[in-house]
């Protein structure tokens, strides 16, 4: 789904991220983790050509980002609150995005449905806007609105951050089913271990934008994990 | 901007100092200060409509005060004294200190004369204080709207003339500086309505809550029928409507639809046809030359939400460009009511309207992609804000948009007559539209070459 060759970003000459070859193949639930500034967010970017890459390509489905822009049909992404559209009720917001996706109306109320449960009656028929939602309730809009239309690639940074107990349980779940149902790819970043290690088959760890650890995930990957940022 | 402060400074200063010595040049039999007051109630009337737009108080730094040991008190006052240090307050003073200064010592008795300005400044700050509640509080609001009512009333329907009152409430301050007492009581008692205010708001549930807002401009399904452009219109009406920043800068533009009063109410105008294009550009394209000169940043708080989405670069430029297209439409139709100066006024304002709708729009949607300082949405601009954002290229691309039309028109009216001027202009709005998709794409093109460097800018605050 994604490859990765060669790739870095300098700032001024300091590397923040430097990736000489990475693979993610279809339908895995990819896990990066990281102390702040090791990367992640930055590679992120790079792979949905939001900054360019100093070297190195990033491909996705043998697309290189940077050339071409048919990635974007199957790629979604919600990383931070910037990809919601303040001024906008959680509706409107995803009747926007879903027509740039091709869906209906009425296709989007229907898929939307499954998700009751997750939104817990905090997100649907609110009648506010975005902007006046809590942070954990923006996340929970802003997660879900990145599935419309059945992506194969989803690229989630922090998706745990600010969200409560329950929902934090739900979305491991969530992105268990999605991956297993339809094939989905998950990017996902997080601080927090004990999820990313549940929900991620592999956990790429990224130290001062380097790859340091590339491992499957195992019963013992928390324990590994854990000594490793107890040091 | 630094530097633009201290231009405006040193611009004031001067006018200030000159102001005594052309009122007596002009008007040698009458006192300055005389005539200056017969002019503040106008002054204070824009003054009064402009700080409704632009002013602020900054109430939400407050919050991390709240919870230290300090009075609440103190936390207001602080507040509102903080507040009184703004543009709008210091205009006066920049400009008519000077003035005082040059003519106390050409002969004026200082007692009246700074007393005088003494009685102007606390004006200005009642002017001050009225914003900041009728900003606030509804009820205000509804108090000065009733004041008014009841002023124009008595001015227009009973003929008492309250603005010529005004300046002779001036007038007797001057004489008899005693008077000086009534402005300056009444700025006391604004200030301590707005203490009094601001201490029964400071709970986080009460003026410091972030409101929450009815939802308007929900039924939107009109625009369905014209697809993924019709998708942005409507994203780009709900912006509108929705934030406090994108409503202040379209009211302005509505304001440009007046602008053409200024010209053609006099005569020496009227035989100026290169003002009247002038004049009437602005008025058709008030909504294009001040919205539309922020897109795309317009859409700089999610601008990355929708770099990484399935859009089409061009139909997001078309949705803008129908937008502005439809503005001057809607702005022509509006501006029907100038058949009252005749059909040659209209005439000039339907060819300046051809050309903005043809090419204005382009040439705007193209500095665009120049222009990459954010837009905060909900929040007011402050004034001189537009100043901060100011920069050169954004200078030189309204050249374009103002300087081109009227070299249109100039060139073919100087040989050939007014009507070949306006052809000019027309021809060239028809010309815009025909090669509507050559130049979209060369605008697509540009747009999607800066579009890292767009993205990096607008994530700066």
């Amino acid at each position: 789904m994604i490859s990765v060759q060669h790739l870095s970003k300098k700032y001024s000459g300091d590397i923040v991220l430097e990736i000489p070859n990475l693979e993610i193949p279809k339908g895995q639930r990819f896990g990066l983790v990281g102390n702040n500034g090791a990367g992640k967010t930055t590679f992120f970017n790079l792979a949905l050509d939001l900054i360019e890459a100093s070297t190195g390509t990033v491909f996705i489905n043998d697309i290189d980002v940077q050339k071409s822009e048919s990635w974007k049909p199957f790629t979604a992404a919600f990383i931070d609150e910037s990809y919601l559209i303040g001024y906008l009720t959680v509706e409107e917001y995803y009747y926007f995005l879903g027509n740039l996706r091709g869906q209906t109306k009425a296709q989007i109320d229907e898929w939307v449905e499954p998700f009751k449960p997750f939104f817990n009656d905090e997100i649907l028929n609110q009648k506010k806007y975005l902007r006046d939602f809590s942070k954990g309730n923006q996340k929970k809009a802003g997660i879900i609105g990145a599935l419309i239309g059945q992506p194969d690639l989803v690229f989630l940074d922090e998706p745990f951050a600010n969200l409560d107990p329950t929902t934090q349980i739900r979305l491991k779940n969530l992105i268990k089913d999605e991956a297993e149902k339809h094939g989905t790819t998950f990017s996902i970043s997080s601080h927090d271990l004990t999820h990313v290690t549940e929900v991620c088959s592999r956990i790429v760890l990224l130290e001062k934008g380097g790859v340091l650890k590339d491992i499957e995930t195992t019963p013992s990957t928390l324990k590994e994990l854990e000594s490793y940022f107890s040091n | 901007m630094g530097f633009l402060a201290l231009f405006f400074l040193a611009v004031f200063l001067f006018v200030g100092g000159g102001l005594f010595f052309v009122l007596r040049k002009i008007f040698p039999q009458q006192d300055p200060i005389s005539l200056i007051n017969k002019f503040l109630v106008y002054y204070y009337g824009v003054d009064l409509l402009i700080r409704y737009f632009f002013q602020t108080l900054p109430v939400t730094d407050v919050k991390v005060l709240l919870i230290q040991p300090i009075f609440k008190k103190t936390i207001i006052r602080g507040v509102s004294l903080r507040s009184i240090v703004s543009v709008f307050n210091f205009v006066p003073l920049i400009v008519l200190f000077p003035f005082c200064v040059v003519f106390s010592l050409e002969g004026g008795n200082p007692l009246s004369v700074w007393l005088w300005l003494f009685a102007v400044l606390c004006t200005s700050g009642i002017n001050h204080f009225t914003t900041f509640l009728v900003n606030k509080s509804r009820g205000f609001a509804m108090i000065l709207v009733f004041v008014l009512g009841v002023g124009i009333s008595l001015e227009k329907v009973f003929n008492i003339e309250l603005l010529y009152f005004f300046g002779q409430g001036f007038e007797a301050i001057y004489q008899n500086p005693t008077w000086a007492l009534a402005p300056f009581s009444l700025f006391v008692f604004s200030w301590k309505m707005t203490e009094r205010f601001l201490q029964k708001e400071l709970y986080l549930d009460k003026g410091l809550e972030i409101k929450k807002e009815r939802i308007i401009g929900s039924q939107l399904d009109f625009f369905d029928r014209w697809g993924i452009i019709g998708l942005f219109i409507k994203n780009d009406i709900r912006l509108i409507i929705r934030n406090v920043r994108a409503r202040q800068v379209v009211l302005m533009a509505s304001v440009f639809l007046f602008y053409g009063l200024i010209f053609f109410t006099q005569e020496i105008y009227l035989n100026q046809p290169v003002m009247m294009v002038f004049a009437g550009l602005f008025i058709t394209g008030g909504f294009m030359l001040t919205y539309g000169q922020y897109v795309p940043a317009w859409d700089s708080e999610y601008y990355s939400l929708l770099m990484c989405q399935n859009l089409s670069y061009k139909k997001y430029l078309n949705s803008k460009l129908y937008l502005m297209m439809f503005s001057v439409l809607l702005s022509l139709l509006f501006s029907l009511p100038y058949l009252y100066f005749g059909t040659k006024v209209m005439l000039v304002i339907l060819a300046g309207a051809v050309f903005n709708f043809g090419l204005g729009t382009f040439i705007t949607l193209f500095s665009g992609a120049f222009n990459s300082s954010p837009i905060k949405l909900n929040i007011k601009a402050k004034a001189f804000e537009n100043t901060q954002n100011f920069n050169f290229t954004q200078l030189l691309f309204t050249l374009p948009k103002l300087v081109l039309p009227l070299f249109v028109f100039y060139l073919p009216y100087r040989f050939m007559g007014l009507n070949a001027g306006l052809f000019g202009l027309v021809f060239s709005g028809f010309l815009g539209v025909a090669l509507k998709n050559q130049l979209l794409n060369t605008i697509e093109k540009i747009y999607k070459q800066k579009k890292h460097e767009t993205l990096s800018s607008f994530k700066k605050t």
